[in-house]
């Protein structure tokens, strides 16, 4: 299983304002400094409202930031242009949502190959990685259920087969367990991790949840949008 | 497996079935409008076309065509035409055997020149020659005495013949007014037929007599008393012209002109004229009707762009997963347009079928008039298919606008 190579992402002086010119401003993120090697799986911690998911989707370009720059292996990708980040999303970036995000309409297996049929791989291939990455999540049996026929923890399983469709390089995690009961959070845990170990994607993680950031190589802790602590495994 | 529908596309199917409707209402109007208009014109203008006469002189006013023998043998003697018809239609009342009076609208003709301006329809409905005595209608006019001997003949029609108990031998009484007295005892010498439809001239009338007799009847005729010319009064000259001449717009109006120079106060119109003035009036009709179905397939499809937009706002979340992972927009904007034109095709089509089928049924159960209107429709393939096309394509204005909403939608937004 070959993946995208995991880019190296610098984040130089980013920062993302809400409502900018106008008199309520809000400064999600303040002024991030980040290097992000390859590989890593790191934890982001910090109360309510501190900027991770803000950060989240800028390291995920849905988002663009309002200063700074962020690079993927030294090229600015911060402000391309919506198709530009629409291709490099696709290719290059996995999601996984606290509330799980399955799209309603679709079945297990639909929403797992929905990527892959963004990215126009043939029939025969898509269908031969769905069912290979709904049998590496154990819903093989599911495939054919809508969402709202399985449970959070199927869900979210879905949602990470989901993520991996198209080997992307970068993993990102807001909160992936958040909804989940410990059992379904130590199942997740273990296969994003198991995930990230197969490919070599860089895994980010938001997170409460101490058993979650337990397993991360890195941790980093932010307050009123700015990184506070950056540091190894505890 | 069970593959129950999910919530969200059963909400969907209610959205979908209002849409439809709304689109096929919407479509349905102009189907109803423009088959029924343009098969009214359209019936028009054969009747014209089928005439079998040309040019008509007519006078309005309690005389009318004052002189009306005299006119025609004049207006036959113009060069290319065939027959000079002149019409009096009064209604009068009859009275059978049984039965108190019955109001009907009797023709006053000259038996052979009615003959000769007949068009194809009434040929097959009237006897030829018709059976009403005297051919030129010479003998009782008696140039202008009204002396001569009256024929006192008369022409049914086939439906007023059957209701009326009478039959050919028998006789009735014509009176110009309830009163039986006054009347005078006429033969049915005949009957005559009357066309499928009866929007046509041939069958107002229930009756037909000879000119003469119906003149002295409703007492429109009268020997003059001072030398001056007498009373002698139609509605109209029908004229025929001759062979070539007749298809020959250029003959029509010389002839028209020329009858005109015979009765400068009259009206002279040739019926070619009057195709114009009908396609005329139709396209007028035509446009206001078009104008009337934009108005109706622009709420429709103002309806569409609604529901699709309402549509982008219940899945704000699932565009915001699906540009989120990376889904481009035109695989987005190829979902709206598909719905788009899904609704917008099935609800082309239900109009279509609900248009031709309202139509049906006001052919049965539209009352009178309505339902005669209506069993004159058209329903011209090229004029459905291009509507229906017409509101496709329009519908990807709808789906434009409910896509460009939906790529406008902050991806950030719409997950939170
Ligand atoms: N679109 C927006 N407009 C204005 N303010 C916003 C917007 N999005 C986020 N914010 C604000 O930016 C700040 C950071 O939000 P963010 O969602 O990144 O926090 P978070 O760390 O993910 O919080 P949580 O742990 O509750 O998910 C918050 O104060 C939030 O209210
Ligand atoms: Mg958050």
């Amino acid at each position: 299983m070959s993946s995208a190579d995991a880019p190296r992402i610098v984040l130089e002086g980013v920062g993302r304002t809400y409502g900018e010119g106008r008199a309520g401003a809000v400064r999600a993120l303040d002024t991030i400094d980040l290097e992000i090697p390859p590989g890593q799986l790191l934890s982001v911690e910090g109360p309510s409202g501190c900027g991770k998911t803000t950060l989240l989707n800028l390291l995920g370009l849905i988002d663009t930031p309002t200063r700074g720059e962020l690079r993927w292996n030294g090229t600015p990708i911060g402000h391309l242009g919506e198709r530009e980040r629409t291709r490099l999303r696709l290719s290059g970036v996995g999601f996984i949502f606290q509330r799980f995000y399955l799209l309603p309409t679709l079945t297990a297996r639909e929403n797992v190959e929905l990527p892959m049929r963004a990215a126009r791989v043939s029939p025969g291939d898509r269908h031969q990685r769905t069912s290979q990455l709904l049998e590496s999540v154990g819903l093989s049996e599911r495939a054919d259920a809508y969402p709202h026929q399985l449970s959070g923890g199927e869900e979210q399983r879905v949602a990470v087969a989901r993520a991996l469709a198209n080997r992307p390089g970068l993993l990102l995690a807001d909160e992936p367990t958040g909804e989940l009961d410990s059992a379904n959070t130590e199942a997740i845990l273990q296969l994003l991790i198991r995930s990230r170990a197969e490919s070599g994607a860089t895994l980010v993680l938001v997170t409460h949840n101490p058993n979650v950031s337990a397993r991360a190589d890195r941790h980093i802790r932010m307050r009123d949008g700015l990184v506070v602590g950056d540091g190894g495994g505890r | 497996m069970n593959r129950a529908r999910p919530p969200a596309l059963r909400h969907h199917r209610l959205q979908a079935i209002l849409t439809i409707a709304a689109i096929a209402t919407s479509v349905s109007l102009p189907v109803v409008l423009l088959s029924v208009g343009g098969g009214v014109s359209e019936h028009e203008i054969e009747q014209l076309q089928n005439a079998g006469y040309e040019i008509v002189v007519s006078a309005s006013g309690i005389h009318g065509v004052n002189q009306a023998h005299t006119l025609a043998i004049s207006i036959d003697r113009i060069a290319s035409v065939a027959a000079a018809s002149p019409v009096l239609s009064v209604a009068v009342d009859a009275f059978a055997a049984s039965g108190g009076p019955q109001p009907v609208l009797v023709e006053g003709v000259l038996p052979a020149s009615f003959t000769a301006t007949e068009g194809p329809t009434e040929r097959a409905l009237f006897p030829a020659p018709l059976p009403l005595g005297d051919g030129s209608d010479s003998v009782h006019y008696a140039q202008g005495s009204y002396a001569g001997a009256a024929t006192w003949s008369v022409l049914v029609s086939s439906p007023f013949l059957a209701s009326s108990g009478e039959h050919v031998g028998s006789s009735l009484v014509l009176s110009p007014t309830a009163d039986r007295t006054a009347g005078v005892r006429f033969n049915i010498t005949g009957v005559f037929g009357v066309p499928p439809t009866s929007l046509g001239p041939t069958a107002a009338f229930g009756m037909v007599v000879p000119l003469s007799d119906l003149q002295l009847l409703v007492g429109l005729a009268a020997a003059s008393a001072s030398g001056a010319p007498p009373l002698d009064a139609a509605d109209t000259v029908q004229v025929a012209l001759a062979g070539g001449a007749a298809g020959d717009p250029a003959q029509i109006a010389r002839v028209a002109s020329a009858i005109q120079g015979l009765v400068p106060f009259y009206g002279v119109s040739s019926l070619t004229d009057q195709v114009d003035h009908v396609r005329a009036a139709s396209s007028v009709l035509t446009g206001f009707y078009l104008a009337l179905s934009s108005v109706a397939l622009t709420v429709g499809l103002i309806f569409l762009a609604l529901v699709l937009v309402r549509r982008v706002e219940s899945q704000r979340r699932s565009i915001g997963v699906a540009r989120a992972i990376g889904v481009p927009g035109r695989l987005i904007a190829g979902g709206i347009v598909r719905a788009g034109l899904m609704l917008s095709a099935i609800g082309a089509g239900l109009g279509v079928v609900g248009g031709i089928a309202l139509v049906l049924i006001l052919q049965r159960f539209g009352g009178p008039a309505v339902e005669l209107a209506a069993g004159l429709a058209v329903f011209d393939p090229r004029t459905l298919l291009g509507l229906t096309l017409g509101v496709v394509a329009l519908s990807l204005a709808a789906s434009a606008i409910a896509t460009r909403y939906a790529l406008r939608l902050s991806i950030p937004e719409a997950l939170r």
